[in-house]
């Protein structure tokens, strides 16, 4: 028994060591070939075609990286939730999903420059809108929020009623179905997903909370947030950024480098 | 309802993608539980004290945990704390490691069903081989084991059904199976936002499915009604 012990803990020992001794983040994706993106569907930052490739500002972005570094890209969908533990587990190389640059989300991962704009909203049923046009009037509401999003940090600390659900499409479920009376999420989100021809039609938004940066995060003291700082100031430089913004419609949100 | 018959088409499409690969997760998982869960019967049932002590508690902890944080752990653990995924990201590696995490599962709990179907078999039947001059493997292929699959039937329907539901698990670890595909459109997929009904239409799909199984060990059960025991 006692040699199996010291036998798994030499193991152990090993795979510590080895782990210490590996290379930087960029020498590990070129030698892989690929840069894993890590993903959710998320319009118009990552979202599929009718060919089921993956196109949206963020994914076009990812792209020309790769590109830039000489490797493939691919691109993988996870649930938001695990983005940390997907990082850690190199099951993926970056999280590039319109992700709001939180304190949490900073200390959590080597996060790159901020490339554009973003804000929380507050969305409720369309018939009642009229009432809640300022942050002081949604005080009394139950809200509905994403788990750990931004839209969270700007309700808790306001020190309003929240309500905490898996994803920001379950927040606009609440209040669609009734069960909470109002939701905070991304604006760019509620641009696409609220109001006439969308699914939630007698939902609308009203009052930005605050205004909020979105950047991309890799592995804590990885080195391809600095190569990625240096590739978007030289695609916003030649003009790249701002052509592929406008393909998207997205151009008023950029961040100029 | 102009809008419904325009995105039903579309939603079926992605969901019978997500379907496939729930079935292809039930396939795989019964395939390797089955007789895996055998071995671990008689890992428990065996004379050799440490081997059924350890046995015993090896399905206690994966009867005693919650399947979600078996997958997770299987999915996650290599690559964070051993710094080497062994799974890869895609989504042939997400599969892998939730089928592997379906298999442990559910070989234990059908261990317990194999091991209550052998031990019911009264200890007559055993004397009685052994007296004729029968071999063990003997006594259990040819007198113990069309009795024991007679009276596990019920229970191991009962388990099979669950895990076709239980599958759904598997999205905790990005796998993109039916509940997956539904959810999808819950936020915006394909050109349909804010769409609450494909989640719960999948619900049909489970429905269809374990309907077909209820059936189908509803025939088994009357094909071995052969002889009262």
């Amino acid at each position: 028994m006692k040699r199996i012990v010291a036998l798994m803990i030499a193991l152990m020992l090993c795979l510590c060591m080895a782990a210490l001794a590996e290379d930087s983040d960029m020498a590990y994706v070129k030698a892989n070939g690929k840069l894993v993106v890590g993903i959710t569907d998320f319009a118009p930052m990552d979202y599929k075609d009718e060919s089921g490739e993956w196109i949206g500002f963020d994914a076009d972005m990812a792209k020309a990286f790769a590109e830039s570094l000489g490797v493939d890209v691919e691109f993988i969908e996870i649930d938001w939730d695990n983005k940390i533990m997907e990082l850690d587990n190199k099951s993926i190389d970056v999280v590039w999903n319109g992700m709001t640059l939180t304190d949490d989300v900073k200390a959590a991962m080597e996060c790159s420059n901020a490339y554009a704009n973003n804000a929380q909203v507050v969305i409720v049923p369309a018939d009642v809108a009229d009432q809640y046009q300022t942050a002081e009037s949604i005080a009394e509401l139950n809200i509905a929020v994403e788990n750990g999003s931004a839209g969270e940090e700007v309700v808790s600390a306001l020190g309003y009623t929240i309500t905490e659900v898996a994803t920001q499409a379950d927040a606009l479920m609440e209040v669609a179905a009734g069960t909470s009376d109002a939701a905070v999420i991304d604006s760019l989100m509620a641009a696409a997903m609220v109001g006439e021809g969308t699914g939630y039609a007698n939902l609308t938004y009203t009052v930005g909370l605050n205004s909020e940066e979105y950047g991309a995060g890799f592995r804590k003291g990885s080195d391809l947030a600095a190569a990625l700082n240096d590739f978007m100031k030289a695609a916003w430089d030649d003009g790249t950024m701002s052509t592929i913004a406008e393909t998207y419609g997205v151009q008023a949100a950029i961040i100029a480098q | 309802m102009q809008l419904f018959l325009e995105q039903f088409p579309i939603v079926v499409r992605s969901l019978n993608v997500g379907f496939l690969q729930t079935l292809k997760l039930f396939c795989v998982t019964l395939i390797g539980a089955l007789p895996l869960g055998l071995v671990i019967a008689f890992g428990s049932m065996s004379r050799i004290k440490p081997l059924s002590i350890f046995t015993r508690i090896i399905v206690w902890i994966v009867r005693g945990s919650p399947l979600m944080i078996q997958l997770l752990i299987i999915f996650y653990f290599p690559g964070i704390v051993l710094h080497k995924t062994v799974w890869g990201g895609g989504e042939a590696g997400r599969f892998a490691a939730a089928s592997t995490a379906f298999i442990i599962n559910y070989a234990c709990y059908f261990s317990e069903i194999y091991r209550g179907g052998i031990q019911s078999v009264p200890v007559g039947q055993e004397e009685a081989g052994l007296v004729l001059g029968m071999t063990k493997p003997q006594i259990f292929f040819h007198v113990k084991l069309s009795q024991v699959i007679k009276r596990i039937v019920p229970p191991m329907s009962n388990e099979i059904i669950t895990l076709v539901k239980d599958t759904s698990l598997a999205r905790i670890i990005a796998l993109q199976e039916i509940i997956w595909a539904g959810q999808a459109f819950m936020k915006s997929s394909q050109g349909i936002s804010g769409a609450i009904w494909p989640l719960f239409f999948t619900g049909v799909y489970y429905l269809a499915c374990n309907g077909l199984l209820t059936l189908l060990f509803g025939w088994v059960e009357r094909k071995l009604g052969y002889y009262k025991v």
